[in-house]
């Protein structure tokens, strides 16, 4: 009996001795997977910086139709690795086969953030690797100027007015940006772009949105290639600081004590 | 600047990769040619044009199926001669407009109202879907008397 109480005291020690190792290893673990902070939290982009894509005027070589534009940006650090980004252009889409002349064109606008996951070296180290997220909308116009269903019973012809329309969507994005000499930059951004619900503009549907693509996909693949130039202005130094104004000090005025006089009573008899 | 190199090269491959336009569907009315008594598809040596066209849309084939183009008004007829043996058909039909896209362009789906024919060969016609899109597929049976030779 003695020999069976003391297995089971034995076991109990030894089951509680591996809980406690267990709970060690855990903690090691626990202490292993927290991340050391990043230690760039400095901004190091002063001041603003504007970009042009340059693959915009010849997307006609990768896209169906005669498709070009030219497209602006905007960008800054606002806080360490955070970028608001505002992105600006206008696009033509044109179509000529046999059957339909088509074209569309409009402007588009999009706003959103950037953020950087590459930590800097130093502070002079400029080079990012960004995830972003974009809202984009457009104003836009599309026209039939002519159209022709062949038939064994002849041709039928016809054309389509003006239509305009807006369109919305989001944007995906990842990619780099590069400072190539100073204040001179050059990247690209990967970006999978999903339409908003938008309304239907009648007959024939949209075809086009400018900045998205084909209004008939509910999701476009897009590159860019950007150039950008960083004004070297360094506008938070201007922000929040106040001029001191000018103190001026004016020396009180010094009261000369008054000195009595003792008052020398005439002596009088 | 590699990059950028790489990129541009990357474009004129995908540019001359660049897809070729194609052309716009055709709604056809499909027809299967049938013998009544054994309701199977029986082979014709079929020739038909439409009524008011000079050229001919088929000329001597045999064949179990055939497909008729129809036009924007509201009926298309069609002259059609199985084996030697001529009947006329007029389909009378509603046509819609439809748009594919800006690249393959717009087209043409009907539906079938009605259909009126001679009766020389044949017995009688069948709708089996009034709607004729570009999608092609059985709209009609076209029950044919057999020739007494049993041309099946």
């Amino acid at each position: 009996m003695r020999i069976l109480s003391l297995t089971l005291v034995l076991c109990l020690l030894a089951a509680f001795s591996n809980g406690q190792t267990h709970k060690v290893q855990k903690e090691k673990e626990k202490e292993k997977k927290v991340k050391p902070k990043r230690e760039d939290n400095y901004i190091r982009l002063k001041g603003l910086r504007f970009g042009m894509d340059v693959t915009r005027p010849f997307q006609y070589l990768w896209t169906k139709g005669d498709r070009y534009g030219t497209e602006f940006s905007g960008d800054l650090e606002i806080s360490p690795n955070l970028f608001p980004v505002f992105e600006s252009g206008y696009e033509f889409m044109k179509i000529k086969t046999s059957y339909v002349d088509y074209s569309g064109q409009g402007s588009y606008s999009r706003f959103g953030l950037d953020y950087n996951f590459l930590q800097a070296e130093n502070k002079n180290d400029k080079n990012i690797l960004y995830g972003g997220l974009r809202y984009g909308f457009a104003f836009a116009s599309q026209k039939v100027n002519n159209y022709l269903i062949d038939s064994y019973w002849g041709p039928t012809t016809g054309s389509f007015s003006n239509q305009n329309y807006f369109a919305q969507w989001g944007e995906l994005l990842l990619g780099m940006k590069g400072e190539v000499f100073h204040n001179f930059y050059m990247g690209w951004s990967i970006r999978f772009k999903i339409q908003l619900n938008n309304k239907a503009i009648g007959y024939p549907p949209a075809y086009f949105i400018p900045g998205f693509g084909k209004a008939a996909n509910g999701s476009n693949f897009d590159l860019t290639y950007s150039v950008y130039y960083n004004i070297p202005w360094d506008f938070r130094k201007n922000i929040g600081v106040k001029k001191p104004k000018a103190i001026v000090v004016k020396p009180k005025s010094v009261k000369k004590p008054v000195v009595k006089k003792p008052v020398l009573k005439k002596l009088t008899d | 600047m590699k990059q950028f190199l790489l990129l541009i090269t990357i474009l004129f491959i995908a540019s001359a990769c660049k897809e070729i336009y194609e052309l716009p569907p055709q709604a056809m009315l499909q027809a299967t040619i049938t013998n009544p008594t054994t309701n199977l598809p029986m082979t014709s040596k079929v020739t038909y044009k439409g009524i008011g066209r000079d050229s001919i849309w088929v000329s001597a084939t045999s064949v179990n199926l055939i497909t008729f183009p129809l036009s924007t008004k509201e009926t298309t007829s069609f002259v059609v001669s199985f084996d030697a043996t001529v009947d006329t058909i007029s389909f009378n039909h509603t046509s819609t407009q439809k748009y594919g896209s800006m690249e393959t362009g717009f087209y043409y789906e009907y539906k079938l109202k009605s259909i009126n024919s001679t009766h020389h060969r044949i017995l009688s016609i069948d709708i089996t879907d009034s709607l004729v899109t570009t999608i092609w597929h059985e709209n009609i049976k076209l029950n044919i008397s057999p020739l007494p030779s049993g041309g099946v």
